[in-house]
């Protein structure tokens, strides 16, 4: 079974390919974390029992496949039909034997299981006329859905290690280097560091032994594309490793992956099993005399982690606390010795940029922003789940065009991006082209890709009191503006939400933002102001309505809203009596309700469901001042 | 020395026999000791640390370094709130306090009759079905505070939700 | 090669493997620290050393902020202790360490020569005198004990034995409570006892003299590391000396 030349490969995928084409027609049930949550696993059981029922027909050939995360999590199960291209969306198990008889056997289509575009209410058959999918272009996640991770063959044939043979058999490791200056490519982690530029610093210095690194620590609330990654197509990962190591002359690799990530260990681990089977990890990789192996290890719980120092301690088994710059791990990094560290999503693009060429890769883009780039698209949005753009795509056809536009239609406020180190965006600022620079000039930054996007009733006080309080919880401690001014900066807004703000506490912030900005070890503390000072930017008559009026303008902070049944909407459905968690809502049905200001604590669940807009929040001090008179 | 412990090391010793014994295996092997005790044991991270020929001191450094380790015993079901940008701001607030309100305890703690844990963790990665809930192995995405008593009953259980 | 540079306008020229620091003390231009010891790995942890630094290769208005103790030197560096964003940051590090730490002497000292009385930020309720400078770990571990770490994380990070509780590695040596600067870690020493984290120790006595000299874990862990015999470090200073001047007696003088 092992490889071990290039012709060997070659027999091996093409093999690996007709069998794929052997079976006509396939199902493929999406398992990524989020369909699964959503019960894929029973959809794709149900599938298989059908199709062993019907197997005993030989006369129809069908397979079954699980693949990793299709990206519309939003619409899961998803199940994708081959040939036709039909996309099937929010599949029960009881909807199995109807797609089995009537589509895949009949021709069929199940109008009900169609994506409805929300915006024209028409429904969509094929995956690639959806919106969610049409604008997409899949480099990094280009296997993601139609493979099953856990069979190396389904990779092969889809042209996984074809990148690698080439690499191996064809190019030298400054050949490979030179390949990737081409594309341009720049890390896909948030740092955006010229790929190889950081792999020729390594390759330069001294020394025989070195590693490469995955950063698998995707520790930005709001993305999830390295998850899909390592879930969906593990070997692209291996692949992009395995090239990366013989550019740089690295025999040894590690997986870093977050302990909150279970499943891509499990794969991952299969991955790693299957690939040295073949030799396609391991001695003498291929037969081209190349060694190298990869081994994974978890993270232990700690955003702090996903710093590449940080992250190396952690792999040395040692607290995560980053170290001074001054040094680049590209010289000393793991145990002292020179490092490459590079995203999953960074690592995932390289084969496909060795195969189809760098100049393929640097054909898409942006002048600074080379490819594509992936995003979660989350929050007050339609469609949310995972895509993959060229750089350089607007704001606006991300969030309108793909994402269907905001819940409910409700007024777009801003998108946040680039997680805790990042900043919001406003509705002014849509037309902007998503590259590192152009986020970066608005005040927030590209980060993991994490595209937050928010409404009118979102406080941007409370998003940024809201990443302060993440931040404070994931400090290492190690230097003093982090440690001591991420608990200052929380106290000072605690104070802004709870309506306890005073005039001047926005020049203290920006005092303690400044100093922190300056002053902190690592990223974490040097970027933690930035949602603030973003927010301060474009939403900073939200902090001084809090400051002087004591009113949330979003209706969000409690202590400083109050909320109320306006009369003549209240059509006593009751659902807000229902909703509310602590009975402060008394009405019969059919008839006016009415919230109680002293019970109620001003969470909002009743808003969220009352289906005639007859609910309105307004400043609590209005409450204290009517008391007082 | 720590409070006299008596756990069963043997669960310990497979463990660390499936590790090389120096300083770098130790969050991995940390991490397999919870699983397997579902806490760190005191006398547990003492054979650890003669093993691994790390200092005790740093063996508990990073225990409480990293959130992933509780020193205190678990209840037997984890339930996890994810506190990622998504979820909070589709409501995963309103999911702790539902929580605290069912079991009288809050983010952290334990019942005491050691049937749950709470614990609220970083962003898990299913964002699109914000605001999400794990209890035990069983994600529940969407969550609602008003099925809160569904989730708790079903538990781990692994059938459709 | 011994790189030149200017610190604040002044030329000093130093060696290959010196670091800012190191420069700025040779230029007698002060820095304050609070992290830093001469003998042990910087940490750059305090972040009070920050200083403006600009490479020759940059442009002349270019400066990047970094700490002194621990950023190595190059040939044509430009270094700026006082510029008017580094007081600032310097003046914010200690404003927040007087929060953290209202009533401990050095760090209400240090906020004066800077210009703060009185903390701007909220005080620590339950405050201690430990400033998080990591000095009493740092040299546990270069003395290659490391009884004591750093446990837990973020603003709830303390310095503690393992389990809070006696410390088992501990030799006694006192080195950590000697090297903290605000003198925060409590022991106590007497002719046969010593006691510190929690530990109770017995002291060697000279056999000679009968001072109590060091502790029995002390002097075992410095034979294990060094190879000298155990008697050597049972015997008090005054015992050595008295041994030495004895040798004299031997000297012959040569005309």
């Amino acid at each position: 079974m092992r490889i071990e030349s290039r012709d060997q490969f070659e027999a091996l995928r093409s093999q690996a390919g007709e069998a794929a084409a052997s079976c006509e027609k396939k199902i493929l049930v999406c398992c990524g974390t989020g369909c699964l949550a959503s019960g894929a696993k029973k959809v794709a059981e149900a599938f298989a029992e059908e199709v062993a029922r019907r197997s005993v027909d030989a006369s129809v050939g069908f397979m079954v496949k699980t693949t990793g995360c299709h990206g519309f999590c939003e619409r899961g199960p998803l199940v994708a039909l081959q040939p036709s291209g039909i996309l099937y969306t929010k599949v029960k198990p009881a909807h199995v034997g109807d797609i089995v008889e009537k589509t895949l056997v009949g021709g069929e289509v199940l109008p009900n299981l169609l994506y409805k575009n929300p915006v024209d209410g028409e429904r969509v058959e094929l995956y690639e006329e959806i919106p969610f999918y049409k604008h997409q272009v899949r480099v990094a996640m280009r296997n993601i859905g139609h493979v099953d991770p856990t069979d190396i063959l389904d990779a092969v044939a889809v042209g996984a290690y074809t990148g690698l043979a080439k690499a191996l058999f064809e190019l030298s490791p400054e050949k490979v280097l030179e390949e990737v200056a081409i594309s341009g490519q720049r890390g896909r982690g948030g740092a955006g560091f010229n790929t190889a530029r950081k792999w020729r610093s390594c390759r330069e210095a001294p020394g025989d032994r070195r590693f490469v690194l995955c950063n698998g620590d995707e520790g930005d609330p709001g993305a999830f594309k390295d998850r899909s990654i390592m879930e969906g197509d593990p070997h692209s990962v291996l692949e992009g490793m395995i090239i990366g190591a013989y550019a740089v002359g690295a025999h040894e690799g590690f997986i870093y992956v977050r302990d909150e990530y279970p499943l891509a260990v499990v794969n991952l681990t299969i991955a790693i099993a299957e690939a040295r089977k073949y030799g396609l990890l391991g001695d003498n990789i291929m037969g081209s005399g190349f060694d190298f192996d990869i081994k994974i290890s978890r993270g232990g719980g700690a955003f702090v982690c996903g710093e590449s120092s940080a992250l190396m301690r952690s792999l040395e088994g040692k607290t995560g606390e980053p170290r001074a710059k001054y040094v680049h791990s590209t010289e000393k990094g793991l145990f002292d010795l020179p490092t490459v560290l590079n995203n999953v999503e960074t690592w995932a693009g390289i084969g496909a940029i060795i195969d189809r060429g760098g100049a393929w890769f640097a054909s898409m883009g942006t002048e600074k922003s080379k490819g594509t780039k992936a995003f979660s698209l989350v929050g007050k949005v339609k469609n949310t789940g995972l895509i993959e753009l060229p750089m350089g795509t607007t704001l606006r056809t991300i969030i309108f065009d793909i994402g269907g536009g905001t819940l409910g239609d409700r007024p777009f406020k801003a998108v946040q991006t680039g997680g805790p180190s990042g900043g919001c965006v406003p509705e002014e600022l849509l037309d902007l082209p998503v590259d590192y620079e152009k986020l970066t000039e608005a005040g927030s930054m590209m980060g993991s890709g994490g595209m937050i996007v928010m409404d009118d009733r979102t406080c941007m006080v409370d998003v940024s009191r809201y990443f302060l309080s993440f931040l404070e919880e994931e400090s290492c401690g190690k230097c003093t503006p982090c440690r001591e001014g991420l608990q200052q900066m929380l106290h000072l807004f605690d104070a802004l939400v709870e309506g306890r703000g005073a005039e001047g506490d926005i020049d203290r912030i920006e005092r303690l933002a400044r100093a922190m900005q300056l002053g902190s070890l690592c990223e974490l503390g040097k970027s933690a102001p930035n949602p603030v000072l973003s927010t301060l930017r474009y939403f900073r008559s939200e902090y001084e309505a809090h400051i002087r009026d004591k009113a949330c303008p979003a209706g969000i902070c409690r202590e400083l809203t109050a909320y109320e049944i306006v009369e003549e909407k209240c059509d006593g459905c009751h659902a807000c009596f229902k909703a509310c968690p602590v009975d402060a809502i008394t009405g019969v049905v059919k008839e006016k309700h009415e919230i109680h200001h002293d019970i109620c604590i001003s969470c909002g669940a009743c808003f969220d469901v009352c289906p005639t807009q007859a609910i309105r929040t307004f400043p609590k001090i209005e409450l204290q001042r009517a008391e007082v008179e | 020395m720590a409070e006299t412990q008596c756990s069963d090391l043997g669960k310990a010793e497979e463990i660390l026999a499936r590790y090389p014994h120096q300083e770098p295996a130790l969050i991995q092997v940390l991490q397999d000791v919870h699983r397997a005790y579902n806490y760190l044991p005191c006398d547990v991270l003492e054979r650890v640390a003669r093993a691994l020929d790390v200092p005790l001191a740093k063996v508990f450094s990073v225990a409480t370094f990293y959130k992933a380790f509780s020193l205190e015993p678990q209840g037997d079901t984890i339930v996890k709130i994810c506190m990622g940008t998504a979820c909070h701001i589709r409501g995963a607030g309103q999911l702790v306090e539902e929580l605290e309100r069912k079991l009288g305890i809050g983010p952290g703690g334990t019942t005491e009759d050691r049937k749950f844990t709470i614990k609220t963790v970083n962003c898990v990665g299913a964002c699109a079905m914000a605001p999400v809930m794990i209890v035990g192995e069983k994600y529940r995405g969407n969550a609602k505070p008003a099925r809160m008593a569904k989730y708790l009953a079903e538990g781990s259980d692994n059938d459709e939700n | 090669m011994m790189p030149t540079l200017h610190i604040n306008g002044r030329r000093v020229t130093v060696a290959e493997d010196a670091t800012i620091l190191d420069a700025a003390r040779a230029a007698s231009v002060h820095i304050p620290t609070l992290c830093q010891f001469d003998g042990l790995e910087p940490w750059g942890g305090c972040r009070l050393c920050v200083v403006d630094m600009s490479r020759e290769s940059w442009d002349d208005d270019w400066f990047k902020v970094v700490t002194a103790c621990n950023h190595p030197v190059e040939e044509g560096m430009t270094v700026l202790t006082d510029s008017e964003r580094i007081v600032e940051t310097r003046r914010v590090v200690l404003d927040l360490l007087l929060a953290r730490c209202p009533e401990t002497p050095l760090v209400q000292r240090l906020a004066r020569e800077h210009g703060i009385e009185k903390t701007s930020f909220e005080p620590n309720p339950e405050p201690d005198d430990c400033i998080l400078c990591g000095l009493c770990t740092r040299v546990c571990d270069h003395i290659g004990v490391s009884a004591i770490a750093s446990v837990n994380r973020g603003w709830g990070r303390e310095i503690a034995p393992p389990f809070h509780q006696a410390p088992p590695d501990c030799i006694g040596c006192l080195a950590c409570a000697e090297i903290c600067p605000t003198d925060c870690i409590p022991y106590s020493t007497s002719s046969s006892r010593r006691e510190i984290w929690g530990r109770e120790f017995e002291m060697l006595r000279d056999p000679k003299t009968g001072e109590a000299v060091i502790t029995k874990e002390q002097a075992e862990h410095f034979a294990r590391r060094s190879g000298v015999p155990l008697a050597y470090f049972e015997t008090s200073d005054t015992s050595k000396r008295r041994e030495m001047a004895k040798t004299f007696e031997k000297l012959q003088v040569v005309k």
